[in-house]
Formats: structure tokens, sequence, C-alpha cells
């Protein structure tokens, strides 16, 4: 039941799901957007820059990686069968419709999500480990991961779009006090790092990521608006590009570690306004901009989840990272029948009634998944395959066993076929390998070059 | 400098004093209280004294001594059966630690370094409300900041990420558009509120005249509004009206409705209008008028009389502008014109550099909260010449863009600090007066200093006068942010607002446990089965579905009055007969946010933060924790004494603190046990070991009952690997389980009458919750000044503190006892405290050195 009855729910918008979605089926119907993505750009991407993030037939190839929280019951997460002869349990069954694109990939892990010396604090790593596949370091203020693997990507490919990379999430509301066992929240809360000390922050309101991508304001206003927020922006750039060298040389070294920030951001500022000039104007999608954060979760989650096929469809970008809760999350499931709190009830004690329940919830977040693999699935790409068929999805989160906090066996699935470069849809289990292995895989499939080593690491991954 | 005797190698123990000292003062102390655990071949959770390779690691182990003084003080250590060391053993100790350990020079303490701060979101939104006069809502438009060490504002912590920096481009942007004229003259404007239209029914009017106005899709209705016209000649009319919904969950309206604007009589506009989500409409209507009376009506006529009536489909007018006449002589200035231009803008060229250079020096060393750089501001007049001088650019919209510059650059991102040259002999310098005014200003106001602190600090007297600045800023209402931002992060109640708490379920608890024939419900520490929820709703009934579909259960919550019939019977359509909606919520809020500052304004002993006779309540609060014969009427807040023996009265039986310390459904004895250990007694339990056992090997114990939370937390305690925390974190935790999930009191759980006395690790015995809160503001007085003052040099300062900080905080609890408590101690101890007056001095050295302790809110064993 979704009583707006919190100030959270109060601020969200009540709003009309279905003038967005109606307006995204409009949109997908079009194959309108060939004009704007031009393929024969693409075509010559694809040659001078050694095929980065390009199927073989030339349309864009797109990694996208979903996180959902505290672990999953394990029984009804894995498949029965191995190999290409295998069959859904309760939890995956929403992917059925898709199964042919999906892959699950048993038996990889984190290990430097384990305990280790640093005792308590498996959510935290969970998060923080997820992408970056290093141990961050245990303090609540001196924070230190490592790049992650989406990050890493758009370093590579990010020229080729409008956006490098879109981050999302749906954690609209930060908690108070210390966050799991004195890690600093930014360890919680962020999956991608652009730099060990640099988390990538999310955007957590549909509104604003919409209107980041395409330009506030109604159809058809949307490129004046951006050409006109450019325009500002540019005017201010050289002023404060000043100001930020200016009081870099006053302050010491750990400040000038926030100045490089800023300077960073002014930069991808600059990247942007000169991909304007290179690309044209941002694509306008025939539809509403949505108007906030809606007060219905499973609305919430969805919305996101369409504006990663939007961003996809309009080639807007190649990598997207979408944290639908980050670890120890406690939000509590009411609209399906479970007021209890997520984080709290995954640790369920072998409980058969609280296993049911993480289980319900395991499901829900599957079908939201399911949803969108089928949106992907049932968009055009320029070369008349599919979304789907022209992207990689890792969906997974950074605890196996939420009850007892592991990190090995991490459910995990890859959907999408990265434009055929992967195998056939299979339930394969990789014998305890690290989870970064499987992303130097996919980071081969996207044409980078180049990176012996990710993280923990010890080579590529067999027959993904 | 201060470490030079650690590194250096070749030190033998005849050079190393603070060993020499160990042996003579500090070794006897340990022999006698700890190696019975610790030492003669025991070395219990991996801690020995008399293990060490040298006296150079001895000296070392910081974060060994740094755990052994913070056991020692709070009594943790040695265990409460066994020997204490006395007041002075423990002093030594303390002094030993803190010399030769941690190497602090007591006259010239290690100020530490605070990493430059970026506002965080509420500091921005204050500093642009204060600066601009512009309400910014940064909750919706920038990402949530991390925290460390629970407060938000921690200077390593808040990072700043392209995303994030495109958006204060951006918002810099909207926010000089919307505040800073760019024309000298406009259009004069009347705004005339929906409220202000009179009903066609009068029953309907609305007795105010600000506000919108609601006219139903459903019914036929009308509003008129009669208004006065001075000039003849061009107006317009500018319609801002709202399709509103009230959302229902997989229900639909299809209702549609036409509305019809006239004016004097006439048909002027029209338009049909579907469920349209809350969408915001605005039309423009051009009129050419006589001078004399006009009325403008709007009306409503609905089209679809068959449909059902679900969401509530309204046509909310917000507002009608009424601008005109459109001629040059009737214009005025704009809305805050002469706060940005003070003075006509002239006419010639380096008049007009001369004029723009003034404002935006004055905007910029506001905004920058301290003298500009003179090239910058030459650069910021030239950005403004610039734009001015290009056709069709008015001077004031070439200064404004130039003030977009300022809003976006890091001068008013970053709180950047100076300091005092340094003093002669050595030793750290003050940070400069400006860096003070912004320190005390963000600290009380989480935002900017106002005239008379910069005044003081450029007149760079405000050190002189730091007692009177901060009393006159306390009394300033902005003050208000200190109870907001720091005691509703510390003590977690900002959360009150978002915090799942489901009403239903909690209460289920409360209710008389299933028939004796209902079987095992789940052992753990679990929430109400559906069976508990059917028991509490319609007790005696059987009508119990033995697995419920989650389908059924989604229909359940979202529809009420369709399907899940079984659950539906007790609440009915009422839905539980309490819920902790928005106004109890805010009601909670206000309370500890108002019992805080009474605190600080009226100087109180600090300790009533744990222990009091009082609150502050409104009617509906007390009904909620039914305090109902104290004859507490209507909506505000006041201070309420309460009666002899009342379980309220401190922080600790806050609805508030009682709601974020529970789950869901339920209260949790641990996290509320852990809430006393962190932010009362400052003595943080370690995180749960990894793999924790599972407990499902003893549920058969509670196969006759289901159990209350106090029995399933003492069969946790039964495995040592638990006990050695829980024993500590429990009983505190279980003292307060006479309050529910949201804060109400209960006599029983689950039939069974609720058992809250308990013993604290420590030793100390209590019967009940008002005991407890005793005994911590008695016994454990000390602790928890050292906590509450640990607590706001880290808010104040915004970073983590380290092990040198040790001498800082206990010169403030000092002060706090010399002082009777006050929180004028704790406030102006901070504030004097080298921590907050004083910046590392910045020789390679000491930036390059690390910090040495590790996390300081270091687990206490």
């Amino acid at each position: 039941m979704s009583k707006p009855d919190t100030l959270a729910a109060q601020r969200r918008t009540a709003f009309n799901r279905r003038n967005f979605l109606r307006g995204l089926g409009a949109c997908i119907a079009l194959p309108a957007f060939e004009s704007l993505t031009p393929w024969k750009l693409l075509a010559a991407d694809a040659v001078t820059a050694g095929r980065l993030a390009i199927t073989a037939t030339g349309a864009p190839l797109r990694t996208a990686f979903v996180f959902f929280p505290n672990g999953a019951i394990q029984p009804n997460f894995w498949p029965d069968g191995a190999g290409t002869d295998f069959k859904f349990n309760a939890t995956l069954q929403p992917l059925a419709e898709t199964q042919a694109h999906v892959r699950v990939l048993g038996e990889l892990d984190h290990l430097c999500a384990n305990p280790g010396a640093d005792g308590g604090g498996d959510h935290a790593r969970g998060n923080a480990v997820f992408l970056t596949g290093v141990r961050p370091k245990k303090s609540a203020t001196d924070i230190h991961a490592g790049i992650s693997i989406d990050q890493l990507m758009a370093k590579k490919v990010g020229h080729l779009t409008r956006f490098a990379s879109l981050e999302l999430t749906c954690d609209d509301t930060r908690k108070s006090a210390a966050c799991d066992s004195n890690y600093s929240c930014a360890y919680q809360y962020n999956l991608s790092w652009s730099s060990e000390n640099t988390p990538v922050t999310a955007e957590f309101n549909p509104r604003l990521a919409f209107e980041r991508l395409f330009g506030a304001g109604p159809v058809g206003q949307r490129a004046l608006n951006n050409q006109r927020r450019q325009l500002a922006q540019q005017s201010v750039l050289d002023f404060v590009m000043d100001d930020a060298k200016r009081m870099e040389q006053r302050l010491g070294s750990q400040d000038r570690d926030k100045l490089d920030q800023y300077l960073t951001g002014v930069r991808e500022i600059e990247a942007r306004i000169q991909k304007s000039e290179q690309f044209g104007p941002a694509p306008d999608p025939a539809m509403d901009t949505p108007p906030g954060v809606p007060s219905s979760q499973t609305e919430y989650v969805q919305i996101m989840y369409d504006l990663m096929v939007l961003a996809f469809q309009t080639d807007s970008t190649r990598i997207a990272t979408f944290c639908l809760a980050h670890d120890g999350d406690n939000r509590s499931f009411s609209h399906i029948g479970i007021p209890e709190g997520h984080h709290d009830i995954s640790h369920h004690q072998n409980n058969p009634d609280r296993i049911a329940k993480v289980a319900q919830i395991d499901l829900w977040y599957a079908q939201q998944f399911a949803r969108f693999l089928k949106k992907m699935q049932d968009t055009k790409d320029v070369d008349g395959s599919s979304l789907l068929h022209n992207s990689m999805i890792l969906y997974g989160g950074g605890n196996s066993d939420g009850n007892r906090h592991t990190h090995t066996n991490l459910p995990l699935v890859l959907a999408g076929d990265g434009g055929g470069t992967l195998g056939p849809a299979a339930y394969v289990k990789y014998g305890s390998k690290p989870c970064t292995n499987l992303f130097l895989s996919m980071a081969d499939r996207m044409g980078i070059q180049g990176i012996e080593r990710f993280g923990d690491s010890t080579g590529r991954l067999q027959s993904v | 400098m201060l470490f030079a005797g650690l590194t250096c190698s070749a030190a033998t123990a005849a050079e190393l004093p603070g060993a020499a000292d160990f042996h003579r003062d500090i070794q006897p102390i340990l022999e006698t209280y700890c190696y019975d655990c610790h030492g003669d071949g025991k070395s219990k959770a991996d801690v020995a004294f008399d293990q060490f390779d040298s006296d150079q690691s001895l000296l070392q182990s910081r974060g060994l001594w740094w755990k052994a003084l913070k056991n020692v003080r709070a009594g943790i250590m040695p265990p409460a059966k066994e020997a204490h060391p006395t007041l002075t053993e423990q002093e030594r100790l303390a002094s030993w630690i803190k010399k030769d350990v941690f190497n602090i020079d007591p006259e010239n303490p290690d100020p530490g370094r605070v990493t430059v701060r970026r506002l965080n979101r509420v500091e921005y939104r204050n500093t642009i409300r204060d600066l601009m006069g512009v309400d910014y809502d940064t909750t919706s438009e920038f990402p949530p900041d991390d925290s460390g060490n629970g407060f938000d504002n921690i200077g390593d912590v808040l990072t700043l990420s392209p995303m994030l920096l495109e958006k204060y481009v951006n918002a810099a942007q909207a926010i000089v558009a919307q505040a800073v004229p760019t024309v000298p003259k406009v259009v004069v404007e009347r705004a005339i509120a929906g409220a202000s239209f009179h009903k066609s029914d009068p029953a309907t009017n609305s007795d105010s005249a600000s506000g919108p106005l609601s006219l139903s899709y459903y019914e036929a209705a009308s509003a008129s509004n009669t208004f006065q016209i001075e000039h003849p000649g061009k107006y317009q009319l500018v319609l801002n009206l709202t399709a509103a919904e009230k959302y229902v969950d997989n229900q639909f309206d299809y209702n549609k409705c036409r509305l019809v604007f006239t004016v004097d009589g006439r048909e002027v506009f029209t338009n049909d209008y579907n469920r349209e989500g809350n969408k915001l409409f605005h039309y423009e209507v051009d009129e050419q008028w006589p001078s004399g009376e006009h009325t403008m009506s709007l009306q409503i006529r609905p089209l679809t009389p068959g449909e059902d009536q679900v969401r509530s489909l309204a046509i909310r007018l917000n507002l009608v502008t009424l601008r005109g006449p459109f001629d040059e002589k009737y214009e005025v200035p704009p809305k805050n014109y002469a706060r940005y231009f003070p003075k006509p803008v002239p006419l010639q060229a380096a008049a007009r550099r001369a004029y723009a250079h003034e404002i935006l020096g004055e905007f910029a060393f506001k905004a920058f909260r301290r003298p500009v750089d003179p090239e910058m501001l030459g650069r910021l007049t030239a950005l403004a010449e610039k734009n001015y001088s290009q056709p069709d650019q008015t001077f004031e919209a070439g200064v404004a863009q130039a003030m977009v510059a300022v809003l976006a650059s890091p001068g008013f991102l970053f709180r950047e600090e100076g300091v005092e040259p340094a003093p002669k002999g050595g030793g750290n310098p003050l940070i400069d007066e400006y860096a003070l005014a912004s320190r005390l200003s963000y600290f009380l106001w989480s935002s900017m200093p106002d005239d008379e602190l910069f005044q003081q600090a450029a007149a760079g007297t405000l050190r002189r006068n730091l007692q009177p600045e901060v009393s006159r800023m306390l009394a300033d209402a902005r003050s208000s942010a200190l109870a907001q931002n720091f005691a509703g992060q510390w003590l977690e109640t900002r959360d009150i607002a978002t915090v799942p708490i489901d009403a239903r379920a909690v209460l289920s608890r409360e209710a008389a446990p299933p028939a004796a024939s209902a079987p095992a419900v789940s052992p753990a520490t679990n929430a109400p089965t559906p069976q508990t929820s059917v028991t509490l709703a319609d007790a005696g009934t059987t009508a119990t579905p033995a697995a419920t579909p989650p389908a059924q259960a989604g229909a359940v919550g979202s529809v009420p009055g369709r399907g899940g019939r079984g659950f539906r019977r007790g609440f009915g359509r009422r839905g539980p007969r309490v819920d902790l909606d928005d106004a109890l919520r805010k009601d909670m809020q206000s309370e500890v946010e108002m019992y805080f500052s009474h605190i600080v304004h009226d100087d109180r002993n600090v300790v009533e933060l744990v222990d009091s006779d009082y609150t502050f309540l409104n009617e509906r609060l007390a009904k909620h924790y039914a305090l109902t014969n104290l004859n507490i009427t209507g909506a505000d807040l006041r201070l309420v004494t309460l009666p002899t023996n009342c379980p309220r009265g401190g922080v600790l039986t806050m609805g508030s603190v009682l709601a974020v310390t529970s789950n869901p459904t339920r209260t949790s004895p641990v996290k509320r046990g852990l809430f006393i250990l962190d932010n009362i007694l400052g003595t943080p339990s370690p995180p749960p070991p990894p793999n924790i056992p599972p407990l499902e090997d003893s549920e058969s114990a509670f196969s006759n009952h289901p159990p209350v939370l106090r029995e399933v937390l003492e069969l946790h305690r039964s495995q040592p690997i638990c006990a050695s925390c829980h024993d500590r974190l429990d009983p505190p935790g279980l003292a307060l389980e006479n309050f529910n999930a949201m804060g109400m009191w209960r006599d029983k759980e689950r039939g069974q009458t609720i058992e809250v006395g308990g013993q604290l690790a420590t030793g100390e015995k209590f019967a009940n919750v008002q005991e407890l809160k005793h005994i911590l503001a008695n016994q454990h007085r000390t602790d928890f000044y050292r906590c509450l003052a640990e607590k706001l040099l880290t808010y104040a300062v915004g970073r983590n503190l380290e092990n040198y900080d040790v001498e800082s905080v206990d010169r403030i609890v000092e002060r706090m006892q010399k002082q009777d408590g006050h929180f004028s101690a704790l406030l102006m101890g901070v504030i004097e405290s080298a921590p907050f007056q004083k910046r590392r001095a910045s020789s390679g050295l000491a930036d390059a050195t690390p910090s040495e302790s590790g996390p300081h809110h270091m687990a206490a064993n």
C-alpha cells in the first residue's frame, strides 16, 4: 500500500505515470532516432576507434550495471540444471520471457567484501566493492576505494556519446547517524567511483535525470533550452576555472583533491559543450518530462528503468549504472504486503516465514528487471536488432546470502547479447573466480584494450 | 615535529622517557587490574599488555592505548565485578597516554587539519536564502550529501562529482534569474489569489484570501472576482491553475470537465480537462479596458456525469496575475531592484564600469565570505561589462551574469579559511577573523555570516568579542539550525520524517496472542504473521488465511475495500486506530528540536537531555503519549511539566528517538541499546562479528508460545560470542520496551507483561526506564558530557576527531563539570578549543603526516 504517509512521500509529486509511459511508448515506436544516431558516423567511429563500444553491424554497444540490495534467497535464485539446459527457479521466473538473452553466472566472488581484518560492515563493503573489486579503506571520513568498472569503461568510450555515463539511484533519502559499522556513508551509497577517492553521485530524481539528458521544458522547446543552458554555462566557465586554479595554489594537499574534483567537473562541462557542437542538438523525446520522485516505489523503479531504455535508445550514453537501493536498505515493502524492513528480515535466521517474505522481495525486484529487459527487447536499434541484443546488462548484488553476509557465489545475471559477442543463454558455474574477471571480459567486448588487471582480477572469464 | 621522537629508529630505551615512565608508573597499575586477562600469558580479545616487542612498539601502539583509555574511563574495563583502578590511578594512566603515547603538548595541542569544506545542501540552501533572499529547494535539486561519523558536514567526505558541479552551475543561473532583476522598470503586476474568488455557492467559500481556489470536476460551479482599473489601456490576465487529483493506487478516474473563463460576462477562454496528474497550466488573456470596475469569472461544467469519482479531480486556480497597463509611463522598478542596484545606472561607460565593480565587489565579498582577490574582481567586472555591452543587453543583465559566475565558483561553494600569522615561538596559527566568522555562522546557523559578523571580522574584533557575539547569534532565529542539524543528526531524529513504520503491524504485537490453538509463530524476532493481524483485528475469529499469496496481500495493502477479506475485517476501511502520519511525525520532530533549543536558550544543564521532568507537547502528541490528564489543547507545542514519576522527559523517551531506533514493524532493543551506547555514553559497541551463528537450533524453546523480544534476546546472549557485546547493548535497549515503535506506551507485548528491569554492563541495576535515565544522568554524567562534547566538536569543525583531540575534549569536559553542565560551558568550550580556533601549521611535514589514530569512535572493546 503506497500511502504517502511520510513527508518524503508528500514532497514527491503525485504524478501521472501514464503520461510518461505513454510518451515512452510513442517514442519507442519511433525509429526516428535513426536520424539522430548517425549510422555513418558510428561506422566511421568503429574503424578509427578500434571498434569501441560498437557491434559487428556498427550499432552502439551498451553496458549497464543494475544493483539490488541485501543478497538473495539462494535456493530460489539459482536455476535448476546447468549449461544451456537450465530452468529458472521462483525468483528469476519473470525473466523467462527473455530467457534466450539471459546468462545466470554462478560462483563468482567478491572476496574484497569479506570481513578480513576489517570486521563488520558487509553492507558497506557489498556496495563499495561491487563495481570496484577493491577493499575500501575502513574509515568514517578518509574515503578510499578504487575506480569502478563502469567509470573505467566511461573513460574509454565516453567520448562517443553526449554523456560518458549515466548513474541512477532510487535512494532518495539518507539516514542520519553513522553508516554501516562506521564506514563512511560514501561507501554505502555509491557504486560508481571515478577515482579512488571520488564517488560518482547518482541522480535520484527522474525529472532531473530526464532534463539532464534531453533538456528542460515541454516537447519542442528542450533543444533550445539546452542550448541556452550551455551558453550560460559557457559564459562562466573561464571565470570559475581561474578562481579554482588560484584557490588551489593557496591550499594544502588534501584541499587540492577537492579543487581537482571541481576542475574535473568544469572540464566535463566543457567537453559536453563541445560534444553538442559535434553531435548537434540532443534528441527530444515526444513525451512529458517526469515530474519528480513518484510516491509509489514500483513507479519509481520503473521510471528509472525507462530512463535507461531511453538513454540507450537515443544513444545518449553507452554506460549506465542503476542502484535500486543501497546494500543494507531497510525500506518496507508494504505495497506487496510485506511491511517489514527489507534489511531487517533479510537476516531471516532461517525462519521460513521470513525467508518466504524476502523471496517475495527478490521476486519483486526480478519482476521490475524483467519488465526492463522486455522493453529493451521490444525496442529496435539502428541496425534492426533489439536494444537488448546490442547490450550487456549485469544484474546482481554485493551480498549473496543476506542472512549471513557472504560474498561468494554472488547472485548475478548477465542479460543482453553484447551485439552477438556473448555466448548462448546458460547457467554456468565458474568455480570461485573473482567477479572482476567478468568485468575484464565485458570490457574486452566493449573494445577496450590494454587493461591487464582490474581490482582483484586473476584473468579473463572463459566462456561468457 | 610532534612525532619526531617516534620516527627516530635509533632510539633506545634510555632515550625514551615515555617508556621509563611506563615501567615506573603504569605497568604496576596494569599488573594489578589488567593482567588477569591481558598479561602473564593471557591475551583475552588479543590484548596483552606485556607482549610488546620493544619499548618503541609499546609507545607506537596508539590504537591499543586509545581503546584502553576509553574503556577504563567509561568503566567498561575492568569488568564490573572486578576491582577498578582508583581515580588517581586512572588519571595517571590517562596523562601518560596523552603525553607519552599521543605526544600531546597540553599548552599547544595539535588543532588538526580541516579539509576545505564544500557547502552541504542544507548550508547551500540557507546561504542562498541569506545572500539572495531566495528559497532554492536543494532537497529536490541536489543529491543527498554523504556523511561520516554521523554528520553530513565533514570536509573529507563532502566530495564534488561532475554531475553536482553541473547542478551548481545550473542552480546559480536559476537563482540569479529568480532573484536579480535584469531591467530597471517593469509593467505593474497584481497577484489575485484563487481563494479571493467568490463561489456562486457562498456556503463553500473559504475565509482565506490567499492560497488556491478548488473546484471539483464533478459539480457545476462558478467563482468570480471583481477588481478596479485606474488607467484605461492594455492589460493581460495570466491564469495559473493545476488540474489536481488525489493519487489512488491502481484505480483511475475517467471524468472530464470543461472550464470557461469570462471577463465582464464575455467568454475569453475555454478548455476541457481529463485527469492530468497535477499538471500546471498557464494561460494568457490580453484585454483592453476602460477604467472602472471589472469582473472575471471561472465556470466548471462536468462532462461525464456517469463516471466513477475516484481521485477527487479538481481544477485548482492558484493565482491570476493581472498585468498592466502596458504603458511605459506607469512602469515601476521590479521587486528587489534596490537590493541589488541601490543607485540609478550611469550612462557613461567608465561610470558604468565603476558601478559594476562596486556592486560586484560587495556581492563577491559576501558570497565568498572573505575579501576578494582584486584581480578576480577585475575579471568579474570585465565579465559583466562584456555582457552588458552587447546589443539588447541591459546593464543589470550583465551584472547578473557575473553574479552567476560568483555563485558557481569554488570561492562560494567551498569554505576557504585563512590563518593569522604564525606565533613567534612556533606553534599553530589562529584561523583568521573571516574564517572564524564562517566557522561560527555555519556551526550555529548552518549559513553564512551576517553583516554584524562581517563587520567584526573586518575590524579584527570578532575574537575579542566572542562571548557576546555567540550570545547574539544564539538569540537569532537562525540558531534553530543547531537543533535541526546538530541535534537532528546526533539523535537521528531528522529521520523521523521518512522512517518507515507500519502502524498496523506495530499495534498487532500489543494485542493478545493468538488463541491457544494457534501454531507456533516464528520463534525468532519476527514480525507478526497474518494470524496476529487477524487476531488483533477481530479477536476470536479464526478466519486465518494459511498462506496468503502475495498478490492478494498486495491488493489488501493498496486497495482498501477490495479482496483480502480475512485481513480487512478488523481495521476495515478505517485503518489502524493510530497511525504515524505526517502531522504526528512533525510534532515529534518539533518536540526534540524545541527541547534542544530550550536547553540552548535557557542555558540548562545538558544532562536534562537525558533525564528531566518536562517535555514539549501539543494536544495530538499528549494524546499519543497517553498524557491525557494534563489538559493540553491545540496544535502548538509548549513546555509541559510532567507528573511525578512519569516515564517521559529526556530524549530517550521521545517518540522521534523511539521510532528511528525501531524496525518498521516492531521495536528493536538492540538498535535502542546501541543508540544509548553511541549517543549518550559515547562507548560504541563494535559491529557484530562476521558469520553470526544462527539461532534456529534453539528455536524449539519457544514451541509453546510466540516469544517476546526479551526472550529472544536472552537466547541470543546465551551464546558467548554474542554475550560480550549484547550484555552491554540489550539491558538499556530493553529498558525502553514499554514504548512501541511509534513511541506509544504499552504494558504488554503478545499478552505478556513487559519486564524492563536490568543491569548495565558497568554494574548499575535499574527497575524501570526512570531509574535507567537517573543512572545515565548521574553515575554516567561524565561519560555523557564527554560523548556530547565529542559529537559537538566533530560537528563544529567538520572532521573526524583524532587521538590528539583527547586533550581538547578533556578540557571541554572539565569546563562542563566546573560550570555545572550548562550548555554555555559546552558551547564555549567547543568554540574556544584549539581545533575550532586554530589550524595546524601547514609545514610540509605536518601536511604529510597521516592520521595516526584510525577512527576516533573506535570500538571500545
